[in-house]
């Protein structure tokens, strides 16, 4: 990813796809996140994060497996990139957004956006990460922007248009 | 590269599979658009069906965060696997297409419930006739599950969805077929969605085959 940007001049915003994530201080976004959570860990002292877009609980282990795709292996790989940038763990602060149930009366309604909310707590829990704000479940579509350079600030915009900032 | 399919990960099909998949989508949404028309008394176009072959993480390239109507049935039936079909009415189809159905011509009004229920009452009428005309092609029993509908993000919907199919087969491609459907004359847009699981298309691929050596 080409980071060339100067001053306060965000105009280069990287989009994570399902699966996907990136670490710095370029403004992040992900797009219509339903069952799915924008996991964002968020370093002020440093003004840099991460953002991860994260679809299922907890990964099955096998090899060549998409790490930002999971839980588990989602905040995994972020601590490590932050702490590769100077990071420390302690000074992570966590945000949370999505982990909607967009269909209620469906049999292949698993409950999957509440278990993926489920398991980040547990795991950022463990990890002693502070979770300083969350966004999460109702029955409602999420397109997150993270600013990095800006306190951390997430902005969630629902489809009717309606924005709100956690 | 496989004509007119797009295909943008690992997986990939032969020029037949692209063309049986083509086969199944082209009579399904023939006769799904046939149905819209004799609701619509007018005439509806339907565009030349696309496969697309997605990586997740690409997904966010084909379906968008613009507020739409999304009715989304089960495909049940004798079939292994899972599948959906997903009737997708962008925001502005919307009123135009169920003002039509109401009787009404007001354009500027909220969408209620009255129109919520015409949007899945048009999209059991359209589903069933689409996976009518594939069973009979693919001689099994197909039959939508009851609708369920929200009206919010196309990609929030669908990654949804597909959760629910990745928990089971853990793969990190889907298979979209999308048709559109356009009505002219009242300015109507609407895409039919098939999403099959992994096992699905197989069978589907292995059904079709059956059915070009029968006839063959």
């Amino acid at each position: 990813m080409n980071g060339t940007t100067t001053g306060n001049d965000q105009r280069e915003v990287i989009i994570i796809g399902i699966g996907e994530w990136s670490t710095g201080d370029s403004v992040m976004t992900s797009i219509g996140l339903g069952s799915c959570i924008g996991l964002v860990l968020h370093d002020e002292t440093k003004k840099i994060g991460g953002l991860a877009h994260v679809m299922l609980p907890k990964s099955s282990g096998k090899p060549n497996e998409r790490a930002g795709k999971y839980a588990d292996t989602a905040v995994e790989v972020l601590i490590k990139e932050l702490t590769l940038k100077g990071s420390k763990i302690s000074n992570m602060k966590a945000k949370l957004a999505g982990g909607a149930s967009m269909f209620q009366n469906f049999s292949g309604n698993l409950n999957i956006g509440e278990r993926n909310a489920e398991a980040l707590k547990a795991i950022l829990k463990e990890l002693s990460i502070p979770i300083v704000r969350e966004d999460l479940g109702g029955t409602i579509g999420r397109t997150v922007t993270y600013f990095p350079k800006e306190n951390g600030r997430l902005v969630i915009r629902q489809a009717d248009g309606t924005t709100r900032e956690i | 590269m496989v004509k007119n399919v797009v295909t943008d990960g690992d997986l990939v099909i032969s020029e037949q599979q692209a063309d049986e998949l083509r086969e199944l989508g082209n009579i399904g949404a023939a006769h799904a658009a046939t149905t819209l028309s004799t609701i619509l008394s007018t005439m509806i176009q339907i565009r030349v069906p696309e496969i697309i072959l997605v990586n997740l993480a690409n997904l966010r390239n084909y379906l968008d965060d613009v507020r739409a109507a999304l009715t989304v049935f089960q495909i049940q039936g004798q079939i292994s696997g899972e599948g959906y079909l997903i009737l997708h009415i962008p925001e502005d189809s919307i009123i135009r297409l169920t003002n039509i159905m109401i009787g009404t011509t007001e354009l500027n009004r909220e969408i209620d419930d009255m129109d919520k229920s015409a949007i899945n009452e048009i999209g059991n009428i359209m589903t069933s006739s689409f996976l009518d005309a594939c069973a009979t092609l693919l001689n099994i029993i197909m039959i939508p599950s009851p609708p369920s509908m929200v009206i919010d993000m196309p990609h929030a919907a669908l990654e949804s969805i597909i959760a629910t199919q990745e928990i089971r087969e853990n793969v990190d491609e889907v298979v979209l077929f999308r048709t559109e459907l356009t009505c002219a004359t009242h300015e109507i847009k609407a895409n039919i969605i098939l999403l099959p699981s992994r096992s699905l298309l197989q069978e589907i691929f292995a059904r079709m085959e059956n059915v070009i050596a029968i006839s063959g």
